[in-house]
């Protein structure tokens, strides 16, 4: 293998498959990246067997052919080398030239034949769905953080990921809370899909995904995959076998309380009260108090029996009984960061019921559901 | 058979059977009326553990000449006089039926003389029948000698146990009112040899120490509570220090105006106030005597009045409860390292590794710790063994000592954590060890007893009920306790079959795999728990047991300090709720002494 491509472009593919790369393994060949001809294009290629990421970054070919070195070492060799064309060579099967302006250098590697066979864009054949990368790194963020973190039950580790007609709808939980994105795909499919992506996957995707493009979904769930293209990258990912939770059943269908309350105050109010929460397992408690119109109060406030408590008012749209609900305060935080929405729609029934959250502009389909705490 | 009145010597051998059912239960009496004789020194002599012979001598009141037959008749007596005075009681026998209960089964030979006579008599009775009186020379007092106990009744020798039982039952009740009379001398001599002597000086600490030894008694903590002007009820005694416990029951010991009694409520009331001191199936060691109005008492209950009633039982329970809990959370002193550190030769390439250091031990006392080799010039392993000094008296006034005598912690910097189990951290006045399961525990135990005692421990609710299997035990368990497991936190409803569902879990648990799970577990851990707490105390512990970090979780520096903050403001932080300790000082003179600085 001979082929030169410039430093900027070899950087930007080595540090998006980086995130693939695995950190703890016992199979050295995995903490190494893929580096091979395709056309007139360079592949590189990382994986940690539950996702495998794959860049073409462009180039001159002068002889074909592939090898793996350590992803660290290049990633760094290459990070800070001058921007100017790299030239790589391979002498002999564990061994890549690498030259770069005055720079030589050699890599140990390991024979290209000992890296798994990663599936990309071009070899996968399945029901393409393709959507704005803005829209599916929002849905992404306002779901993942709700998903399971422990291996206890592997289904809520993971987001469920469904097509059906023209919308795909995306769901995660984690036993206390849900949080449920939904949003029209233009095309619809031919029969409904729907497959558990693990939430990690879809964090890394949601970091690699450039801006202002659109993405292929591919789905392959014969072969248990789930796959996305865009540009000049492919991210693949092992699906979790399961049934995930009905969400539909777990929103609740009516409500005693509809509050309309300014996403960034509630958010700033809801921050302070868990400095007071801290030590009392954050519980921080909203109070719902109905008036005319926006004349409507709403009371955030936490105690913690030896700091003291804190108790901040808000202006409200309230409709509905006076009530009082008690949250986990770092839940009310991770949704209201990504509410991307001026203003918040909150609909309680009891202090026992969930609380659903949703954006007042009606046009996003998010919704997330929070369990109440008791005390 | 026709009924018939039974012959008097059958009957007094039935009466006899109640009182005096071993030689212990003589020893008793007659010590008993030596210590109603207002003796101030009580000598007790036994041979063949009692059985060929018993006397007591006292230098009491003694019996007046033209008495002493009369004191060998039933429901003779000179403590009561009429049936108001059983009522209001104030000496320890009362009925009249000790005397010719012994006399009945056994040979028995009475010397007393009244310190205003001049002289003394001799009486000898065998199975119950006077069979000579003298006029004899006496010193002032009664001595009683009692030989071949039940000599006339062979059924209830055969159930006599072995010498050395008989000889260690006698030495208990001797040992109890040596403890209850400290201001009294006791002497008890066993087969010629003099087993305890105690020294009369009236001071409690001197009779623990010739009752349990030094070991025992400098980690005794005195407490004294002055009768209260409402309830007359006060304490006096000692209490053993969290170090101190052992396997039984044994070392409880309960007086009541000076009267030994046996009490299950008063014990429950010492193991509420040692719980999470001394570790789940071990039991402290305590003497108290508990002063109550004698009209606030029946002792007339029991055959050796053993057992007792209170008029006011729950707030002689809640007196002793929370005089003991106080004293312990004021004076419980840190757990100081091993006695005996073994100095290991770390030249020697066989040394084992920490990995293969004695198993847990069972007694603080039996504790070795390896800490570091300074190199022997013998080039073999040495030890070296030290007693440190005892603690400072206990002041009996209840101010916490500054230091860390206190109830909490001093300001502790964490420096890291070793073996993912303990937690390092350096203090004004050493070294300290603290292991990160038990520390979180106690944090959490603490936390929820106080948000139960509000009726307000968190609980998180699930998304969607979670059902788990029980064991018909656990179900049980859920059932009767389901009040309890809501106040915990616990939403649990049956669900058919042993089948439950959860709804919500305490907040603690919230991060734990498997919530639902926990639930079992906690149920299991208080099934299988001998603590004699309610069941609620004891789901409340195994709820914190399992919602605290476990010892091989890796914590960040900040998790650390977090946590030793927390344990920080705890009360008795030094004990895990399962009494194991948790936190171990290296003191400054410690590491000094191993570094040869001084």
């Amino acid at each position: 293998m001979r082929v030169t491509c410039s430093q900027e472009h070899l950087a930007r593919g080595l540090s998006i498959v980086g995130r693939a790369v695995a950190t703890r393994t016992t199979l050295p060949v995995l903490s190494n990246v893929y580096i091979g001809t395709d056309d007139n294009r360079l592949k590189l290629v990382a994986t940690n067997l539950e996702i495998g990421i794959t860049a073409w970054v462009p180039a001159q070919v002068i002889e074909e052919g592939a090898t793996t070195v350590p992803a660290r070492l290049i990633e760094d060799l290459v990070k800070q080398s001058p921007a100017e064309t790299i030239e790589l060579e391979m002498s002999n099967a564990n061994e890549l030239g690498y030259h770069c302006a005055s720079i030589s250098a050699t890599i140990r590697g390991i024979p290209a034949e000992e890296f798994p066979i990663i599936p990309t864009s071009e070899t996968t054949e399945g029901d393409v769905v393709t959507l704005p990368a803005d829209l599916l790194k929002e849905m992404i963020s306002q779901v993942v953080f709700a998903a399971a973190t422990d291996e206890m039950r592997p289904v809520l580790t993971g987001v469920l990921v469904k097509f059906e007609d023209d919308t795909l709808t995306m769901a995660a939980a984690d036993g206390y809370r849900m949080s449920v994105r939904g949003a029209s795909v233009g095309a619809a499919i031919a029969s409904p899909v729907s497959v558990i992506v693990p939430a990690r996957a879809l964090s890394e995707l949601a970091r690699i995904l450039p801006a202002d493009t659109s993405v292929d979904v591919i789905l392959a769930p014969t072969r248990n995959q789930i796959l996305f293209h865009a540009d000049d990258m492919d991210l693949v990912s092992q699906l979790i076998e399961g049934a995930f939770p009905d969400y539909r059943k777990i929103i609740p269908q009516t409500h005693k309380t509809r509050t309309v309350v300014d996403t960034g105050q509630l958010l700033q109010s809801v921050r302070r009260a868990l400095i007071f929460a801290r030590d009392a397992a954050n519980i921080v408690r909203l109070r719902f108090e109905p008036g005319n119109g926006l004349e409507g109060r709403m009371v955030v406030s936490a105690q913690a029996t030896e700091a003291g408590g804190n108790e901040e008012v808000l202006p409200a749209a309230i409709e509905g009984d006076a009530m009082e609900v008690a949250f986990n305060g770092r839940y009310l935080v991770d949704v209201l960061s990504v509410m991307h929405s001026a203003q918040t729609v909150i609909e309680t029934q009891s202090s026992s019921h969930p609380g659903v959250f949703r954006p007042a502009n009606e046009d996003t389909q998010f919704t997330h559901v929070i369990m109440p705490m008791h005390i | 058979m026709p009924i018939h009145i039974l012959p008097p010597d059958v009957a007094n051998k039935i009466a006899a059977g109640e009182v005096v059912e071993r030689p212990a239960s003589v020893v008793k009496e007659l010590v008993e009326n030596a210590l109603d004789a207002g003796a101030t020194d009580i000598r007790v002599e036994i041979a063949k553990g009692g059985q060929s012979l018993i006397r007591v001598a006292d230098n009491g009141c003694g019996i007046p000449a033209d008495e002493v037959e009369l004191a060998f008749q039933h429901h003779a007596t000179s403590k009561v006089y009429d049936a108001d005075d059983l009522f209001a009681i104030q000496t320890l026998g009362f009925r009249g039926e000790a005397l010719p209960s012994i006399a009945a089964v056994s040979r028995v030979t009475v010397l007393t003389r009244p310190r205003e006579q001049p002289a003394g008599v001799e009486l000898r009775l065998e199975g119950g029948k006077v069979v000579a009186r003298r006029t004899a020379a006496a010193p002032a007092g009664t001595i009683i000698t009692v030989e071949d106990l039940f000599f006339n009744v062979p059924a209830r020798r055969k159930f006599l146990r072995t010498v050395a039982t008989e000889t260690s039952l006698i030495a208990e009740i001797v040992s109890h009112y040596a403890l209850a009379y400290p201001e009294r001398r006791f002497t008890l001599i066993a087969d010629g040899r003099t087993t305890l002597q105690t020294a009369g000086s009236g001071d409690l600490k001197d009779a623990l120490l010739a009752v349990y030894g030094l070991d025992v008694a400098r980690h005794m903590l005195m407490l004294e509570e002055p009768p209260d002007p409402e309830t007359g009820i006060g304490l006096f005694g000692a209490i053993g220090g969290p170090a101190l416990h052992r396997a039984n029951r044994k070392y409880i010991i309960f007086f009541v105006n000076g009267r030994v009694v046996r009490s299950p409520m008063l014990t429950t009331a010492i193991a509420q106030a040692y719980q999470g001191v001394v570790p789940t199936g071990r039991h402290p060691f305590v003497v108290l005597d508990i002063q109550v109005p004698p009209d606030q008492i029946d002792v007339n209950v029991h055959p050796q009045k053993l057992e007792i009633k209170f008029a006011r039982s729950d707030e002689v329970f809640r007196v002793v409860q929370r005089a003991v809990r106080r004293l312990l959370v004021e004076e419980a002193p840190v757990h100081q390292f091993s006695r005996t550190i073994e100095v290991l030769d770390d030249t020697d390439e066989a040394s084992p590794s920490p990995a293969h250091l004695p198993p847990e031990p069972l007694d603080e006392n039996d504790v070795r710790v390896r800490l570091f080799s300074p190199p022997p010039p013998t080039g073999h392993p040495t030890r070296t063994t030290w007693v440190p000094s005892a603690p400072p008296p206990a002041p009996t006034t209840p101010t916490p000592p500054p230091d860390v005598g206190g109830t909490k912690l001093p300001p502790l910097r964490v420096l890291g954590q070793t073996m993912l189990t303990y937690i390092i951290c350096e203090g004004p006045d050493g070294l300290y060890l603290i292991d990160q399961h038990t520390a979180h525990e106690r944090v959490l135990l603490e936390r929820l007893r106080k948000q139960r005692a509000r009726q307000a421990v968190p609980s998180q609710r699930l998304l969607q009920p979670l059902t788990i299997e029980l064991t018909p035990q656990q179900m049980a368990v859920v059932e009767e306790q389901r009040e309890a497991l809501l106040h915990l936190g616990f939403d649990v409803e049956p669900f058919g079959g042993l089948t439950v569902l959860v709804r919500a879990i305490p907040e603690v648990l919230k991060h734990k795999p498997d919530p639902a799970a926990a639930l079992a577990e906690v149920i299991d851990g208080a099934i299988h728990d001998r603590s004699g707490l309610s069941w609620e105390e004891r789901l409340v512990m195994y709820a914190a047991c399992r919602g605290a970090v476990k010892a091989g979780d890796p914590l960040t520096h900040e998790e650390m300090v977090d946590l030793i903050r927390q344990l920080e403001q705890t009360d008795l932080s030094r004990t895990c709720a399962h009494g194991r300790p948790t936190v171990v000082r290296l003191s400054v003179e410690q590491l000094e002494r191993e570094f040869g600085r001084r």
